[in-house]
């Protein structure tokens, strides 16, 4: 079985090269049927690589532990939604996935029907099938998921226990989908330049695939986000670690790619900056798997490091870079924009400025993340860069990017009146001081929340306030009730409202940013049975120790009463799981979520005496973290959703029958 | 209000609102500027390993000299000595690792006197097209207007389309 996996791999390679070769040249040459037979290769490499996928699901479902890959990740007491998560588990297997969610986006990208940039499907279907062909060459050449063991084992090592937990069924894929994603759009940019059509079209194609690989990436974020909270245990969601930082990088310049292509649809400007952005995303996700899978960066996501796979993804990013910004610059001369403006104060700045910051931050991410590589370089002195670095630079420019957002809803398009900016900014400005006067009086005295918060408010009030007028003016003019109207106000222009909404869901995930890293208590204490311990307004009391035995692991469970100001409120139960494959004890932390603040407990460990060493922390705000994601997600849908397909109007069918 | 009084109070906005140390560092304090050496290349405050070899005694240390008054600063270089500047979770601000802390502002800064010249050019360039405008007759005026007007009202209402 495992040989006609690796078999079907071999001919997936053979056919995405003789696919992009015959794309390429049946396309310069107008020859219809090579173009035919490249995109029926296309298909039957999608073809190919799903029978290498069912085959190492059904190796993983069936514990076929000769397979090594199988054996590594697995073990036969494994329910079956994790068996199918090693799928993604592990190097080779994730890179299958890659290549198989690829393939299938390709095939998708040659039968969508279109009627815009059609003519750069051929040249974009050869790029993501080049693609294809490097990681089909590291699957059989570097790292390869069907390689057989001498022998049989009787048993597998198992799942990483960390790993075991719902949020692997969802972070890993999610996120692989996002960084796959990126391809459509990149190849698309690159076919413009080779097919030389630096108009509108290849932006216009390439919108909702970048929409959607960048909702994918965020969920997969996010999820990581949750994960890492409610899992890994030490109280946060987000610690800067470098693979962290690496799959927010591309997310955070498609997010400038997706503004700045708005502005190229409106003004024709920014053709080359575009080109670069998305460049610059394909570039950063493969960036992100080179760190994950060479080791080079010391990381809590970390492959089984593989510096031949490392090197391999460097080359091909090099590849990337250079082969795409030299094309970019060969045809430099022909992507001139002819740029006017109106005035230095329109949306249009705002937009310019939003550019700059978002690529700014991700600067700032990629310089502290490779830091450690440059101190070294450069001094000979190992140092770290972590969290107090990323929170204090990316602080106040993720801050001035939210203020634009706010900003820009105020200014009109082309040019701003200074009447028309002084009418607009009047109310939203005095509901922002008017808020950051009130948290003075509440008592809150730190100044950069003194700032931050009133930012919020002012981006939220704007775009609600935008809204109502928009509803209003479209009560007034139809008649309509103010639920309908809000409801054809968002129907009628969906990218646009979309759009508001994800702002108003990164306000909310900023507002839960604020909160859980401004106001976050924690108290680490040792406890006997029956003491009790209080924080901020929570008094907890250790109620009971205990353990038992499951077929796979020892869990250590204990047992606390909450209450909040004397209330009783629940009991909470952290946990250690002490499994029997794996060496590293896992926490099992106690949440106890409000919309207020989150009650966090986790068990650090004990003493033959009885005496429990706890850690509690009181995280202020966190929920609104994953509501503000939600919401995110929620927009971005909105503003990927099509519009239905404009069926020919009656008078240009007429017109057409009378031609013939 | 005087641009001076408007100074003067925002001054004192500012003293009210700076950070005051009240109390002085406690463990998770320092812990959260140390990175922990076990290897999990977690914050020292966030290392979760159950009784870590490294973790629980730099903790334990931190405790210790904090009763013996040293200060949060004293303490941070004694990590410094012992490890190198790998264990702390930011690098110093000072020296080369400034490039580090600066430099993205500065790309900033440059990119927005980048963009600030760029717009002024085009905005030169929009009115120099402004200016050529050709004189018709009153009645073509107003249907150009018309027009004008529709199609700048579907561009500013207009999303990506």
């Amino acid at each position: 079985m495992a040989d006609i996996g690796y078999i079907a791999l071999i001919l997936a390679l053979v056919a995405s090269i003789y696919s992009a070769i015959a794309f390429v040249f049946g396309t310069r040459r107008g020859d219809a049927r090579l173009v035919a037979s490249a995109k029926n290769s296309l298909l039957a490499v999608c073809g190919l690589v799903s029978v290498s996928v069912a085959i190492l699901v059904y190796a993983l479902v069936t514990h076929d532990f000769q397979i090594e890959y199988v054996a590594s990740y697995t073990s036969s007491d494994l329910s079956l939604p994790y068996l199918l998560s090693a799928l993604w588990a592990g190097n080779s297997g994730s890179l299958l996935f890659w290549a198989w969610l690829l393939s299938i986006f390709a095939v998708v990208v040659v039968l969508q029907k279109r009627d815009i940039g059609k003519e750069l499907v051929p040249y974009a279907s050869a790029i993501i099938m080049g693609t294809a062909a490097f990681f089909f060459a590291l699957l059989l050449f570097v790292s390869n998921p069907f390689q057989k063991l001498a022998f049989v084992p009787a048993e597998g090592m198992g799942l990483n226990p960390l790993l075991e937990n719902p949020g692997m069924l969802f972070h890993p894929p999610f996120l692989l989908a996002g960084y796959v994603g990126f391809t459509i759009p990149f190849a698309f940019a690159i076919a413009a330049l080779f097919a030389r059509k630096f108009g509108d079209e290849w932006i216009i194609t390439i919108r909702r695939w970048t929409l959607v690989a960048w909702l994918f990436l965020g969920i997969g974020n996010l999820l990581g986000a949750w994960w890492a909270y409610a899992e890994l245990g030490w109280g946060g969601y987000w610690a800067w670690d470098p693979v962290e930082s690496a799959s927010f990088m591309p997310w955070l310049v498609a997010t400038a790619f997706l503004h700045s292509i708005m502005m190229q649809r409106r003004r024709g400007i920014f053709k080359k900056w575009n080109m670069v952005l998305i460049i610059l995303t394909f570039s950063l996700t493969i960036f992100g798997t080179f760190l994950t899978r060479s080791g080079v960066l010391s990381s809590v996501h970390t492959f089984a490091a593989s510096p031949l796979l490392g090197y391999s993804f460097l080359a091909f990013i090099g590849v990337v870079l250079f082969g795409s910004l030299g094309l970019l610059y060969l045809r430099s001369t022909e992507l001139k924009g002819e740029a006017e403006m109106e005035s230095l104060v329109s949306r249009e700045s705002t937009f310019l400025l939003n550019n700059l910051l978002i690529v700014g931050a991700a600067f700032a991410i990629f310089l502290g993340t490779v830091f450690p590589l440059i101190s070294e370089a450069v001094r000979g002195v190992k140092i770290s860069v972590g969290a107090p670095f990323f929170d204090q630079v990316n602080g106040p420019i993720f801050l001035a990017v939210i203020l634009l957002t706010g900003i820009c809803t105020l200014i009109g398009w082309r040019r701003a009146s200074t009447k028309n900016l002084v009418r607009n900014f009047l109310w939203p400005g005095v509901a922002a001081i008017g808020l950051g006067v009130a948290l003075f009086i509440l008592g809150i005295r730190e100044w950069f929340a003194l700032i931050a918060f009133p930012v919020f408010g002012f981006v939220l009030f704007t775009i609600f306030s935008e809204w109502f007028r928009g509803t209003r003016a479209r009560c007034r003019m139809r008649g309509e009730n103010y639920l309908k109207a809000f409801w054809g106000l968002i129907r009628a222009n969906k990218p646009r409202y979309g759009g508001y909404i994800v702002h108003i869901g990164i306000v909310i995930f900023a507002i839960g940013v604020g909160g859980s890293s401004f106001y976050s208590v924690e108290k680490e204490v040792t406890l006997r049975l029956g003491d009790s311990m209080t924080i901020k307004n929570y008094t907890l009391t250790y109620e009971s120790i205990d353990s038992y035995e499951t077929e796979s692991k020892t869990v250590v469970t204990t047992t606390l009463s909450a209450y909040n100001q004397g209330k009783f409120i629940g009991k909470l139960i952290p946990e250690k799981y002490f499994h029997r494959t794996y060496e590293q004890p896992v926490t099992e932390v106690a949440i106890r979520s409000t919309l207020l603040e989150d009650l966090y407990v986790i068990l650090i460990g004990w003493d033959a005496d009885g005496t429990t060493a706890f850690k509690v922390l009181v995280n202020p705000l966190v929920m609104w973290l994953w509501i503000g994601g939600g919401v995110v997600v929620l927009g971005g849908v909105i503003a990927f959703w099509p519009d239905r397909r404009r069926l020919p109007s009656p008078r240009q069918t007429k017109a057409r029958r009378e031609e013939k | 209000m005087s641009l001076k009084k408007l100074g003067l109070a925002a001054l004192l906005f500012l003293l009210l609102v700076s950070p005051v140390k009240a109390e002085s560092a406690t463990v998770s304090d320092i812990s959260k500027q140390l990175i922990c050496q076990c290897g999990c290349t977690l914050l020292l405050s966030n290392c979760t390993h159950i009784e870590c070899p490294v973790g629980v005694p730099m903790k334990a240390l931190i405790e210790q000299k904090l009763d013996q008054g040293q200060s949060e600063e004293q303490i941070i270089q004694l990590f410094v000595a012992q490890y190198g500047e790998v264990v702390l979770a930011s690098p110093p601000k000072r020296g080369f690792n400034l490039a580090a802390w600066v430099s993205p502002f500065a790309a900033i800064a440059a990119g927005g006197v980048a963009i600030y010249f760029a717009l002024k050019k085009w905005v030169k360039r929009g009115k120099r097209y402004q200016t050529k405008d050709v004189t018709k007759s009153k009645e073509e005026d107003k249907e150009y207007q018309r027009q004008l007007e529709k199609d700048l009202k579907e561009f500013d209402e207009g999303g990506f389309r």
